[in-house]
């Protein structure tokens, strides 16, 4: 496999800044921050603890506003769209796995992977969400609740969930921070070989720098600037 | 969108076993039961007695007198072109064999009434009974066991019932429009021989005509109105009836706010707790793709779901209470009331609605604004000022509302006032005092340091606690305890021999043979002659002009009185001042009751004039008598020497015991003398006991409910309270205190709040109480030591009983992930 340079690029910063304004100070994040993301690309973004990275992603996915700059996906500026069509775009287009999984509590396993189709208006939702807890290996407890599964069940769920409704380009906040090496290991094998098989965009916040190593692309934030740790071929 | 549904439906159902949702069902089930209730309540009583005067006065304008009305008003009427009715209203006894009754007995002319009609069963074409007829009440008939076309007997005559009375208007004033009314032909007044001149008797004459001329006549009447006449219009603000079931209703309507402002308070509270919970969820829901638009619509969906289901319930709730209460009422009522207004129905639900959406969108409108990023970071989400705010402001409109929908809003704004002043003070008297309480705790417990630092921290939670549970249980002692001491000051009050039976009417051709018959049968008893008349003037001049604001207001300045005469002095009162005059003084002389004398400031030696119906007459005082009203022996505030009075036309009254085994001897003396009224005090006294008790009772029922919204609203607080708590102790417990350490300090906070608020109540109701005592009922204040104990019992057990069961321990495991997740 090559480097995919010849992808198009999804995503893109360009000359982004972000502050907070705290009572009497300014807390600048970042400034001048520019970044490519290309098509089915993997890229880990790693750092300090508060340099920014999860405030990073929310501004990549939408879900934030940058102070400055502008962020593009596939070309349209996420800035300058509404409300309306940027929820659109988390049904259709984007989708998230979080470091505490977030399962709602009442649903079972199969009825939180389905409600992800059902919200994107996918008429075959059931089938679908049967389908893709098979694929993390969760055929058998569908119809368990999440108090009934473990915190790696849960999380495989999540990325059930997360790939049910085929994404573009999937998020990923610390997938395995709350979970032991071990189970933390499956997961991140569970999330690369459905990625591979997807080919779906993955951005992916991680302490773990063996972890950052099986991505395509490494960065780092550090002092409010993006360098690029390691390139590297798996071929 | 189907997956739409699939979180309403999972989520309501999730949700429904969360103590905040448990709370807001009940408190709003409460609610629209209540407001239902009082609509529909409100509603027919107020149309039943109140707005409907005009047939309830049976005319457009009334006039009311203690004598037979005066014929020149009846010209003036007549000249004026109105049509007219005359009634003489009384109370006799109706006897059938050996039963009898007492009723009031209108003797009207016709046409009668001249608004409204006499709803009659069966129906009747005329508008009141032929002559030798009586239409009654159904009452009458079910206590005499008669039958529509049975004779009875009232004076010296025999009737034909012709027709049960289902309702009729012009019932009379005061008291005699609740007993049960029998209506006759005046024509067949006279030969029933009961209503002689002294009489007691109210005298009407209706009027009917234009609304202009009506006004007109009022006014010139109102102007020159004796002394013993009464107006009753459409205009004036009080009805005839009515007047005690009014206030009875607008308090049963102010214990229905307390309770419905609690209610609204839980529900804020929990909407509150709930949004606050939901933050994570709405954020997944948001990064799952769900717009925000729908987001709202899910959590609006779900409080309509609820809205529908407890409009049902509630309603059907609401009716139910409404026919307990009425049921209890019944006889305080006129026969049939109004069926509700079909629109009053929705009262329920509206108010229901107005508290769950007006409260409920603007933290679900906050909850749409969340952002997704706090999924990465954890957060708890601080819940936003300004939504609070909102809220708070439809709050306070909601309470606006029902203020204004009790009818005084300014009387029941002060009294809310009042409330929340008096609770906001007795938190802040309470958090105090535990923190006097908890300084000794400190230096013997291990805990102790904990506990104060608690106290600091739970400030505001005790305030609002302690604000809620001492209100509620001072007004809960407070109407149980009057009432009590009111009920057991009345038996008390009432001696061994107290007479049972009054005779009143009785003409002086009378007197000596019913004296014969009391003295035949061993009746030990006095007949007393009485003669209505006004006190006029005070040593030769106007006795109003020499007279002060207060003591014109003294009731024997304003109404014509009963006047008595005799030569020895009433065997039951005792001279304090001056001495009786002898059998042969000419001379007029009196001698006045002793508080009488007080107020008005009269002493021995001063002379008193009377108007005895147009015949003047003055007197010396020579004698203050002291009085027990509470006797039930006939008492005058004024007595004349017999020289003075004895050509005066006069009846005679008396009073008498009857042991029970001889009750047969009062129909033998209805019998012997048909024309007397015999009043059964024993009966009467019964009867407004009982409609004491059912006004206490339906009071009751809903202070009962006003209870059950304040424990919901202290449990949820609590059930909060308990919740923080859990971090607290996981973290002491990790920290390495034992369980039993953790939960002896979370039962000492609640055993020393719940305490404290028992002996706070309790000293706010000896207080009230006291001063109510004093002041308002005359009973002697006295402490209630069962309540010094109970209330603070009652108190700490409820917060340490609902602390256990609502307090989970926590395993070291159980820590340890409570701490991680936090
Ligand atoms: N809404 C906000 N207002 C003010 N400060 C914020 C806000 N969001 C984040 N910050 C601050 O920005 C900094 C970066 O936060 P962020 O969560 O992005 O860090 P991070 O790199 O993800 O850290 P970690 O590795 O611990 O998750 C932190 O200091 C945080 O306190
Ligand atoms: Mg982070």
């Amino acid at each position: 496999m090559t480097l995919p340079t010849d992808n198009k690029i999804l995503l893109e910063a360009q000359n982004v800044a972000k502050w907070f304004a705290t009572q009497d100070q300014r807390l600048e994040l970042f400034h001048d921050l520019n970044l490519k993301v290309l098509e089915g690309e993997t890229l880990a973004i790693v750092g300090r603890s508060g340099a920014g990275k999860s405030t990073l992603l929310s501004l990549l996915a939408g879900l934030d506003q940058p102070s400055s700059g502008d962020i593009l996906l596939q070309g349209r500026s996420l800035a300058k769209m509404d409300d309306a069509t940027r929820a659109e775009l988390r049904a259709k287009q984007i989708s998230f796995i979080f470091q505490s999984f977030h399962l709602l509590p009442e649903l079972s396993a199969l009825d939180n992977v389905r409600l992800a189709l059902e919200i994107q208006g996918n008429p075959s939702a059931v089938t679908e969400a049967k389908h893709w807890l098979n694929q993390v290996g969760l055929g058998q407890r569908i119809d368990h609740f999440p108090a009934q599964l473990s915190g790696g069940e849960q999380q495989r769920v999540a990325i059930a969930r997360a790939f049910a409704t085929r994404p573009s380009l999937l998020f990923a906040d610390e997938p395995t921070g709350n979970l032991d090496e071990d189970t933390g290991q499956q997961i991140i094998e569970q999330l690369f070989a459905l990625n591979k098989q997807e080919n779906t965009t993955l951005i992916l916040i991680t302490h773990d720098l063996d972890l950052a190593a099986r991505c395509q692309r490494c960065v780092s934030l550090h002092a409010g600037q993006l360098h690029e740790t390691q390139r590297q071929a798996m071929s | 969108m189907r997956g739409f549904n699939l979180i309403v439906l999972r989520q309501l159902k999730a949700q429904l076993r969360t103590a905040e949702w448990r709370a807001l069902l009940f408190a709003t089930w409460i609610a629209i039961a209540l407001a239902t209730l009082l609509a529909l309540l409100g509603d027919r009583l107020e149309r039943g007695l109140l707005r409907e005067s005009a047939a309830m006065l049976g005319a457009d304008l009334v006039l009311s007198s203690q004598r037979p009305i005066n014929p020149a008003r009846i010209d003036d009427a007549l000249q004026r072109g109105f049509q007219i009715a005359q009634v003489a209203q009384f109370p006799s006894m109706v006897s059938v064999g050996d039963e009898m009754m007492l009723v009031s007995v209108r003797a009207v002319t016709s046409p009668y009434p001249l608004r409204g009609e006499i709803r009659t069963e069966p129906p009747l074409p005329q508008d009141q009974p032929f002559s030798g007829e009586v239409w009654v009440e159904a009452r009458i008939l079910e206590q005499l066991s008669l039958q529509v076309g049975d004779q009875v007997t009232l004076g010296y005559s025999e009737f034909t019932i012709t027709a049960a009375m289902l309702s009729s208007p012009d019932r009379g004033s005061g008291l005699r429009s609740f007993s049960p009314q029998l209506v006759m032909h005046q024509e067949d007044l006279e030969a029933t021989g009961i209503l002689a001149p002294g009489s007691r008797a109210e005298f009407r004459l209706l009027l009917a005509g234009e609304p202009q001329e009506i006004e007109t006549l009022e006014t010139l009447w109102q102007a020159s109105l004796g002394d013993e006449e009464r107006l009753f219009s459409l205009r004036a603000d009080q009805p005839m009836t009515g007047a005690a079931l009014g206030s009875a209703l607008s308090y049963l309507k102010l214990t229905a706010l307390i309770a419905l402002l609690l209610s609204a308070l839980t529900i804020f509270l929990s909407l509150r707790r709930f949004s606050d919970g939901q933050h994570q969820r709405c954020a997944l829901l948001l990064s799952l793709g769900l717009n925000s638009t729908d987001l709202v619509k899910l959590y609006l969906y779900q409080l309509m779901i609820a809205w529908l289901l407890l409009s049902v319930v509630g309603t059907i709730t609401g009716i139910a209470l409404e026919q307990i209460i009425l049921s209890w009422l019944k006889e305080l009522l006129p026969e049939a009331l109004p069926t509700p207004t079909h629109w009053r129905y929705l009262s329920g639900p509206a108010m229901g609605f107005a508290l769950l959406i007006l409260l409920g969108l603007p933290p679900i409108l906050q909850l749409s604004n969340i952002s997704v990023s706090s999924l990465f970071r954890d957060e708890i989400v601080g819940s936003d000022k300004r939504a609070l705010l909102i809220q708070l402001t439809c709050f306070a409109l909601l309470a606006a509302t029902l203020l204004a929908f009790l009818g005084a809003p300014l009387a029941a704004l002060t009294l809310l006032m009042l409330i929340l002043v008096g609770g906001a003070l007795f938190g802040w008297i309470a958090q105090q005092c535990l923190k006097l309480l908890a300084i000794p705790f400190a230096k013997k417990l291990l805990l102790g340091r904990l506990l104060i630092m608690r106290l600091e921290q739970q400030k505001r939670w005790h305030r609002l606690q302690a604000g809620v549970v001492i209100l509620l249980m001072t007004l809960l002692s407070l109407v149980w305890i009057s009432r009590s001491d009111l009920l057991a000051d009345w038996y008390t009050q009432i001696p061994e021999d107290t007479p049972n039976y009054f005779v009143i009417n009785i003409q002086p051709w009378q007197t000596e043979s019913l004296q014969e018959f009391l003295d035949q049968n061993a009746i030990r008893s006095e007949l007393y002659p009485m003669v209505r008349g006004r006190v006029s003037t005070l040593n030769g001049s106007s006795i109003h002009a020499q007279m002060n604001p207060e003591q014109l207001e003294h009731n024997t300045l304003n109404r014509e009185l009963n006047l008595s005469w005799s030569d020895t002095p009433p065997s039951h009162n005792s001279i304090v001042a001056g001495r009786w005059w002898d059998a042969d003084t000419s001379d007029p002389e009196i001698s006045v009751e002793r508080e009488m004398a007080e107020i008005l400031g009269l002493v021995p030696g001063d002379l008193l004039g009377f108007n005895l119906g147009g015949i003047e007459i003055e007197a010396r005082i020579t004698s203050l008598r002291a009085v027990e009203w509470t006797s039930f022996q006939p008492n005058f505030y004024v007595i004349f020497n017999a020289a003075a009075l004895k050509e005066m036309p006069a009846t005679f009254i008396t009073s008498f015991r009857l042991e029970t085994e001889r009750q047969a001897l009062a129909s033998q003396l209805v019998r012997e003398f048909p024309s007397l009224t015999l009043i059964d005090i024993g009966q009467l006294l019964t009867q407004i006991g009982t409609w004491l008790e059912r006004l206490g009772d339906s009071s009751a029922l809903i202070l009962g409910l006003t209870m059950l919204c304040g424990a919901l609203l202290m449990l949820l607080t609590l059930h909060q309270a308990l919740q923080q708590r859990r971090y607290e102790s996981a973290l002491l417990q990790t920290l390495g205190a034992s369980a039993e350490q953790t939960q002896k300090l979370d039962l000492l906070e609640l055993l020393l709040l719940g305490a404290v608020c028992g002996i706070l109540a309790v000293i706010t109701t000896e207080l009230t109480l006291m001063l109510l005592y004093q002041h308002l009922l005359n009973l002697t204040p006295k402490l209630h030591v069962g309540m010094w104990i109970l209330l603070p019992l009652t108190s700490s057990l409820f917060f340490v009983i609902s602390g256990i069961l609502m307090r989970r321990r926590l395993t070291l495991s159980q820590c340890y992930r409570l701490l991680k997740s936090s």
